[in-house]
């Protein structure tokens, strides 16, 4: 048995974690800022290359046109466009849970539906990571019902990786009866409650 | 009987009772006890107790400016319910009452026949005296039948901590009655909603004094009481995940000490105090393993697919009780470390959990078998299982008492969940948390 990854904290590596955790955040915001300075200028050169490409005697026809208001708003448009269809991607993807029966952790045939569909959108977005999250129905035992959700999570995890996704992408959690979807008290609301939830992260 | 000087009571326990006793608060006899009051009036280890009449007038205020007057029914009613929930005695209505209690100029007089004739078993009379923030208690309790003085006693305390002294006054009562030691000054830990966050809270074992031991704004849960008393470990999602953390009850730190991927679940004490159960995931599974306060891992203690979590260990800290589905259900089983078995004792109903390992080995757990979920009990070995709770909603998380014969547990008989204490059979069933938001999880302190 290998428990070296598994080292006891101290109260100062507590510290120093937390700041490393604090400077992590602030490297995060500068790449994504530097990211976004990258993308534009990106754009900029593909104009460039574009113009370059050109035949002469249009670059020649108007020498100092700028580029065009209009086209410049198209590439705006488009690249706005993007971000919603794949901010409506992440909705969805987030939105669809996969559900279970009473205190069981298998997967339905259902549920593998969704995880495949699940499965080609992480392929295709190879940037996003995946935090499942595992809950239960409000009856039974806190701390059953916590194993049970880490179950539940561990089972969706599980099986995308077997379908091809890095389990370093992936992360569980488990909330056990302590966020139910639906507070009422009868089947139909413990029916949703019984599910995994799918959190995406850059 | 049971010796409750046995070597299971620790030494930190020893030296604090030796504080409590000499120290502090002085408490003077009056009187060399009778002879015959050595009898054992109480047999508590009998299958059912016929509970015993007692009377407890209002005090007799003898501050000289009569100050606290409200306190000659305030702390008669701290003892009895004390008494009540010990399931010993049946506190007597007042108005029953024959004699004149306000017209006696002293305690030491008692028209035994006027107690007698209402069926009165046993008498408590007394007076206090407050002096600034002093409190001076003086106690007379008296065996009607035989006429016969059965306990004298000053006991001193502050008028801020009189549901203290009172609960003092009650293990007085209980240890002279019985011969074993009283659990009314133990306090409990549970988890509270009061806040709209789960948060952990202590308070008295009658739910008094209750203070929120944790402000995380988040989910906290499954605190659990240490051995020695000075610690609680419990799980909080503060950090994003379900991990386990120490607070000191004495400097009021908290250490993170279990933060593996994953679950880390509930913690159980041994014994000793110095290191842990903890179910954890690990790989694909969730297995038990031993911790020390640091985290560091000494030794795995399950290694079976599916679930196994909730470990519960022995007084002797040789075996525990575990969770573990591998049966396809929650079921309890029982794991012997020398001998490195592990056996299955519950066999009815497909769902038992939260087992709980008495002092008097005796596990409690919560079953169901007909749709609720109830506490039942269970000896080591599987025998003289017994259901305590019977329709009368969810009753879940079962915890004993210190010394082993009472359980606090969590039902929602009443709506929301809150707390409540039996007998360790059953009888006598009290709720005692009346706070906003529901209560559940609860564990109870040592001595």
């Amino acid at each position: 048995m290998d428990y070296s990854d598994y080292e006891p904290l101290n109260v100062t590596e507590e510290v120093e974690k937390s700041m490393i955790r604090k400077w992590m955040m602030v490297l995060v915001v500068c790449v994504f800022a530097a990211s976004l300075l990258g993308f534009s200028s990106c754009a900029k050169k593909q104009v460039k290359a574009d113009e370059a490409a050109k035949p002469a005697e249009v670059r020649q026809a108007a020498p100092a046109a700028p580029p065009s208001d209009d086209a410049d708003r198209q590439r705006r448009l488009a690249e706005l466009e993007k971000q919603q269809k794949l901010q409506a991607e992440i909705r969805a993807f987030e939105s669809e849970n996969i559900f279970f029966d009473f205190d069981k952790s298998e997967l339905k045939p259902a549920s593998r539906a969704v995880l495949e569909k699940k499965a080609g959108w992480l392929r295709a977005n190879p940037q996003y990571k995946l935090r499942i999250e595992g809950h239960c129905d409000e009856r039974g035992t806190v701390e059953y019902n916590l194993a049970l959700g880490e179950r539940r999570a561990k089972a969706a995890m599980k099986y995308l990786s077997a379908v091809g996704i890095s389990a370093d992408r992936m992360s569980t959690v488990s909330y056990g009866e302590e966020r139910p979807a639906d507070p009422a008290k009868n089947e139909a609301a413990w029916a949703k409650n019984r599910r995994d939830e799918f959190k995406l992260a850059r | 009987m049971m010796n409750l000087r046995s070597p299971l009571i620790s030494k930190t326990w020893k030296t604090f009772s030796a504080v409590l006793l000499v120290g502090l608060i002085a408490v003077f006899h009056l009187f060399r006890a009778d002879p015959a009051s050595a009898r054992i009036y109480i047999d508590i280890n009998a299958p059912s107790v016929q509970r015993l009449k007692i009377a407890i007038p209002d005090f007799k205020n003898f501050s000289e400016r009569g100050e606290n007057p409200d306190l000659a029914t305030r702390l008669p009613s701290v003892l009895s319910n004390d008494l009540d929930l010990s399931g010993f005695f049946a506190p007597m209505d007042k108005s029953a009452f024959l004699a004149d209690t306000q017209g006696q100029a002293s305690l030491e007089e008692t028209r035994f026949r006027d107690w007698s004739v209402i069926g009165t078993d046993l008498l408590v009379k007394a007076g206090y005296t407050c002096i600034g923030q002093s409190l001076e208690v003086e106690v007379r309790l008296y065996d009607i039948l035989s006429a016969r003085q059965l306990l004298g006693k000053r006991f001193l305390g502050r008028v801020d901590e009189q549901r203290t002294l009172m609960h003092r006054v009650g293990n007085e009562i209980i240890y002279l009655l019985t011969g074993n030691k009283g659990m009314f000054l133990s306090k409990i830990t549970f988890v509270g909603t009061g806040t709209g966050n789960k948060e952990i809270y202590i308070a008295d074992y009658d739910g008094q004094n209750e203070k929120q031991l944790t402000s995380d704004k988040t989910i906290a849960l499954l605190p659990r009481w240490s051995p020695q008393g000075d610690m609680i470990c419990f799980n909080s999602y503060k950090d994003g995940s379900p991990m386990l953390y120490l607070k000191e009850l004495l400097s009021g730190k908290v250490r993170r000490i279990s933060d593996r991927q994953g679950l880390n679940a509930g913690g159980s004490w041994a014994p000793d105090g110095k290191s842990l159960a903890l179910g954890m995931t690990h790989g694909d599974n969730l297995d038990i393993f031993n911790i020390d306060l640091t985290g560091k891992i000494l030794k795995r203690l399950t290694n079976h697919s599916g679930i196994n979590v909730s470990a519960t260990y022995s007084p002797d800290g040789s075996r525990f009780a575990f969770v573990s589905n591998r049966s396809g259900t929650p079921q309890i089983y029982i794991k012997d470390m020398a001998e490195d078995r592990e056996e299955r004792i519950t066999f009815q109903g497909n769902y038992n959990t939260s087992p709980s390992w008495s002092r008097l080995n005796r596990i409690a757990f919560c079953g169901s078998y007909e749709g609720n979920f109830d506490i039942f009990t269970v000896d080591p070995d599987g025998r003289n299982l017994r259901k305590l709770t019977d329709g009368q909603g969810d009753n879940e998380e079962p915890s004993w008492s210190p010394d082993g014969r009472y359980i606090v547990f969590s039902s929602n008989r009443e709506g929301g969940y809150h707390l409540y204490i039996m007998n360790a059979n059953g009888q006598n069933q009290r709720r005692i948390t009346f706070m906003k938001g529901q209560q559940t999880s609860p564990s109870w302190s040592p001595f």
